[in-house]
């Protein structure tokens, strides 16, 4: 079974990989791109597999900090198919870039020579999230497969969990605000974060239903839950008709009345049935993210060969690299317990909505001192403190207009980047790894940062030694017989006025370039030395003030001949020359 | 034998899979700019497509009064300036000649057969309701509010502008302009043969960058530089820019002097002269951004 | 819409409160009323005209209430529930400030404090929960 699935995979991914090619190649104008929102199918792909990334994490952080006992193995096959969405929705906002290469710049934590990103901007919050909302996954899936052989690991699950659990919900939070935040009219509605969340958690479940009939036994409660969310889903459905006039007919269709065929006990009972009604919800929801991404888009037949490749490519990359993984994971799944049969989930049933006999009052633990809570209060601290100092220095930056407001979605996902990373060191995995190791990979890590630094802010400028008021400019004219020829230029001190507003922006003001403005934008500019005046001689300086040169704009009919002397004149005296 | 079977099944399907993400390099696009690349356009072309967008320019302008603009509020130094224009709806007869000034002095590129067929120009200026419609440089733009990279910014003297090679080509901002005056440059038009460098004073812009109107700010610097020069060379000149004389390309080529461009700020200003009595008029969806680009309506 | 209204809507949202979660019912059941109760205050706040998500509140605002009745686990439930309303709260908040709206900071900042202190609760007794219930209305009717 899972073999035919990865085959079905590879054949799905080969148009997928065309288009993806197509895509990056020859960007935004191969696929169909919205008249108002300019945007489309890969951004409606990224809030859709985003989604879907949320049906390992909730499921199994939501039910363990509730107390509800979801087996293993279900447990272990959502958080795997959570990674599989989520590497796969990062490849959807880079492919949707107008300008790839630029991607780094929307990270708040980059001063590029005094240029920093807009933190207020909606894509800088989902950038932030995404990123630790996947590097906390990772950790808590690592978490979850060593504690295996190492069960003494174990004891961050839970605090992981609560700290997991809001974050789930901040992500998907904060990508509706990339549509409620703006002023689109299709996308307004407060209401839209959980809108998104509980859209999320529908198609979460719907997968991991669909994953379930492929791996041939059943969990009825979450078949239950999907239920369920199809009556929310079409509750805030209608609402938004209400508000906006807007209804998603083919949306609703397969996602709101096709799954009532639930109740039906002949497809309920039947695998073909429940695989059918799972894949006909991702296909609602699908269709409602495209329908919500590009409000004008009149008809389906707008979309083109890369869209419907793009989609194909998804759906491939998916059911290969989750079957592919699956292989490798199997031996932690298949064990305790029989692969085929049922699990009735009727204990978890039970745990979500039965009321035990009172056994006396319940065993009172103090507030904030479980052992739960022990384990995750320093790594809470230092969270806290990591946020406190991020948004204070965003808050300073110059030249921004951020207020607190604009600052709020970045607190949490800080606060969980640093509280779980120190949660998941806490739990003993470094003592695993050799002294030895440990040390190169720190060391390392160091190395990256400080090369990243110095590639980012660019090399410290060396101040200019020579000060125009510490040398007398109408001295040193008078006094030298070479200086007097006033005839051709304009004299050293008006030169150095008009150097200073015209060159110094690029060339600094003490000829050696103004590096923090110019690296990023322009290729770099030769550092002025007489050496090189003199090998390229008066001329053709002269012609290339006036001419302009690549990334240098001509000065003809801005400079008089004489100024542009005796600019040329003012090179030659910052270079050095006595 | 099973198993060279399966590591020459292997080796094949690898292949494939490079072949297939890196054989495309050569699609239909690139055959076309292989021939068209480094061609420059005609000047008549660019003529013609003004001429089309004309043709084909149905939307109308939904206008409300709104009260004549004042400073920006900015941290730190204010600046004594703040840019803008105002057009004359009666005035306006729709010739587009503005279009198409604006394109030479930006260096606006022209577009392929099938975004043309369905409208979607890159000139920064449209007529809409009769009258040109550009950018109008929101006091408190939601364009800039969006811009994850920080490539959409505002000057202290008003200017909504724009830093190319910050764009990483998000289209954020142009989805939430109410009035879609930003446009995305989806092709790379230099390869494709469809831009020309008319004014080498504006740098042409790459493929997956937004672009919009200006207020021909590569003026705006000339004349600061010019007058920062002057006044440092001759002591006694006046001491703040002010941004006198200076004419944007749309206004110089209207033939009916629609559009005026000035500083509100400036008592001297053409600008400020040219609405004294009159209301000032701006796009609904857009008055409450606090916008510098305006409108006068007949008789009002 | 007017502070009657709202006082209106508080006073649906503990009506509906009371039906949730009660002891006999099944999943089925419990889900079939939350949904009701919800389609309910969309209707209730499109007649008085605020649908931005004030029927999203109304509704953390009755799982609040509903908490108090619980049986099992009622403190961790009751935490939860105010979390609940502190994230709608919270995000649309931040949706409405970007759209122009003022940003309701002592509404969230009043939750956010009663679900701390919530969580100090070592009995709750029948005289806690009625106070409960009057902080949150209060926290309805005056921020």
């Amino acid at each position: 079974m899972a073999k035919l699935l990865r085959i079905l995979g590879a054949v799905l991914l080969v148009p997928g990989l065309m288009a993806l090619c197509s895509a990056l190649q020859v960007g935004p104008a191969s696929w169909f791109t919205d008249e108002k929102s300019f945007w489309g199918m890969p951004i409606c792909l990224f809030v859709f597999w985003i989604g879907l990334a949320h049906a390992g994490t909730l499921l199994s952080a939501v039910f363990l900090a509730l107390g509800v006992r979801l087996d293993r193995r279900t447990a272990l096959l959502a958080e795997l198919s959570t990674l599989c969405s989520l590497s796969l929705a990062v490849v959807f906002p880079l492919v949707h870039l107008g300008v790839i290469e630029n991607f780094y710049m929307v990270a708040p934590f980059v001063d590029s020579r005094g240029i920093f990103a807009n933190a207020g901007s909606p894509l800088v919050w989902d950038f932030c999230c995404i990123a630790v909302y996947g590097l906390l996954s990772f950790l808590f899936f690592h978490n979850h497969l060593s504690s295996r052989n190492v069960p003494a690991q174990e004891i961050i699950r839970k605090p992981f969990a609560w700290l997991l659990l809001p974050l789930v919900l901040w992500v998907h939070s904060v990508v509706s605000l990339d549509f409620a935040a703006t002023f689109v009219p299709e996308w307004q509605g407060a209401f839209f974060p959980v809108y998104f969340v509980v859209g999320a958690v529908y198609s979460g479940l719907a997968l991991v239903n669909c994953l379930l009939c492929a791996e041939g036994y059943r969990v009825r409660l979450l078949e239950k839950l999907m239920i369920f969310s199809s009556w929310f889903i079409g509750v805030i459905w209608g609402w938004d008709y209400l508000t906006k006039g807007v209804f998603f007919t083919w949306a609703f269709v397969f996602a709101g009345l096709l799954p009532q065929l639930l109740w039906v006990g002949a497809v309920r009972d039947s695998r073909v049935g429940r695989l059918l009604v799972g894949l006909s919800v991702l296909l609602g929801l699908f269709l409602e993210r495209l329908y919500l991404v590009s409000p004008s888009m009149s008809e389906l037949p707008s979309l083109g060969l890369v869209d419907l490749g793009l989609v194909s490519f998804s759906a491939g990359f998916f059911l290969l690299f989750y079957f592919g993984l699956r292989r490798f994971v199997g031996c932690f799944v298949d064990e305790g317990g029989t692969f085929f049969g049922d699990v009735d989930g009727s204990e978890m049933e039970e745990d979500l909505s039965a009321t035990e006999p009172a056994e006396g009052d319940e065993k009172y633990v103090n507030p904030f001192s479980s052992r739960e809570f022990r384990t995750i209060r320093l790594p809470l601290l230092l969270g806290i403190l990591a946020m406190l100092l991020f948004t204070v220095w965003c808050l300073n930056v110059p030249d921004t207009d951020l207020t607190l407001v604009n600052m709020l979605p970045l607190t949490y996902p800080v606060l969980a980047l640093v509280a779980g990373i120190s949660l998941w060191v806490s739990s003993g995995v470094l003592r695993e790894i050799s002294r030895r190791v440990l040390l190169v990979v720190v060391m390392f890590c160091v190395l990256f940062g400080v090369l990243a630094g110095i590639f980012f802010v660019g090399y410290p400028s060396e101040e200019s030694g020579r000060q125009i008021r510490s040398l007398s400019l109408t001295e040193r004219e008078n006094n030298s017989e070479k200086e007097k020829n006033t005839e051709r230029d304009i004299g050293l001190s008006s030169s150095a006025l008009l150097w200073n507003a015209r060159c110094s922006s690029c060339h600094g003001s003490d000829g050696k370039l103004n590096e923090k403005f110019v690296r990023e934008y322009y290729p770099v500019p030769n550092t002025l030395t007489l050496s090189r005046l003199d090998s390229l001689g008066e001329d053709s300086l002269y012609q290339v003030i006036s001419r302009g040169r690549t990334n240098m704009n001509s000065y003809e009919g801005r400079l008089t001949e004489k100024e542009i002397r005796g600019l040329v004149r003012y090179m030659r005296f910052l270079a050095g020359e006595e | 034998m099973g198993m060279d079977r399966r590591d020459f099944l292997k080796t094949c399907s690898l292949l494939a899979v490079g072949g297939l993400l890196f054989g495309c390099r050569k699609n239909a696009l690139s055959e076309i700019s292989d021939g068209l690349a480094g061609r420059i356009p005609d000047e008549r072309l660019f003529e013609e497509e003004v001429r089309l967008a004309l043709s084909m320019s149905r939307k109308e302008l939904d206008l409300v009064a709104v009260p004549m603009p004042k400073a920006l509020e900015t941290k730190g130094e204010k600046s004594p300036n703040r840019f803008g224009m105002v057009i004359d709806m009666a005035a306006c007869n729709g010739c587009g000649k503005c279009i198409l000034a604006c394109n030479r002095e930006n260096n606006v590129p022209l577009v392929t057969e099938e975004d043309a067929a369905r409208g979607r120009f890159m000139h920064w200026i449209e007529i809409r309701g009769g009258a040109p419609f550009m950018c109008a440089h929101c006091g408190s733009a939601p364009c800039e509010k969006v811009c994850p990279t920080g490539a959409a910014s505002h000057t202290p003297d008003g200017l909504s502008t724009m830093m190319y090679k910050r764009c990483t080509g998000s289209r954020f901002c142009g989805a939430n302009c109410p009035m879609q005056a930003r446009k995305f440059n989806f092709n790379d038009a230099k390869s494709l043969g469809l831009s020309r460098q008319f004014n080498k004073e504006v740098p042409l812009r790459s493929k997956g960058v937004m672009e919009k109107c200006s207020l021909c700010l590569h003026r705006l610097q000339d004349d600061r530089l010019r007058f920062k020069t002057e006044s440092a060379v001759a002591p006694g000149a006046s001491a703040e820019w002010r941004g006198r004389g200076v004419k944007t390309a749309c206004m110089e080529a209207c033939p009916r002097k629609a559009i005026v461009f000035g500083n509100w700020l400036d008592g001297e200003s053409p600008l400020v002269k040219a609405v004294s009595g009159r209301t000032l008029y701006a796009p609904r969806s857009l008055a409450p951004f606090d916008p510098s680009v305006l409108f006068l309506m007949e008789g009002r | 819409m007017t502070p009657l209204q709202n006082a209106l809507g508080c006073l649906l949202a503990l009506g509906c409160a009371y039906f949730f979660w009660k002891p006999k019912a099944r999943l089925v059941g419990n889900a079939a009323i939350l949904v009701g109760s919800l389609s309910l205050f969309v209707a209730y706040a499109f007649a008085v005209g605020d649908t931005e998500f004030y029927p999203f509140r109304l509704f953390a605002l009755a799982l609040c209430f509903s908490t108090t009745s619980l049986q099992k686990d009622r403190r961790r439930f009751l935490f939860l529930a105010q979390i609940f309303w502190l994230w709608i709260e919270l995000f649309g908040n931040i949706s409405l400030y970007y759209r122009g709206y003022e940003f309701a900071g002592t509404r969230l900042v009043a939750i956010a404090g009663l679900a701390l202190c919530s969580t100090f609760l070592s009995r709750i007794s029948k005289e806690m929960e009625f106070c409960l219930m009057v902080f949150w209305i209060a926290v309805w009717i005056f921020f």
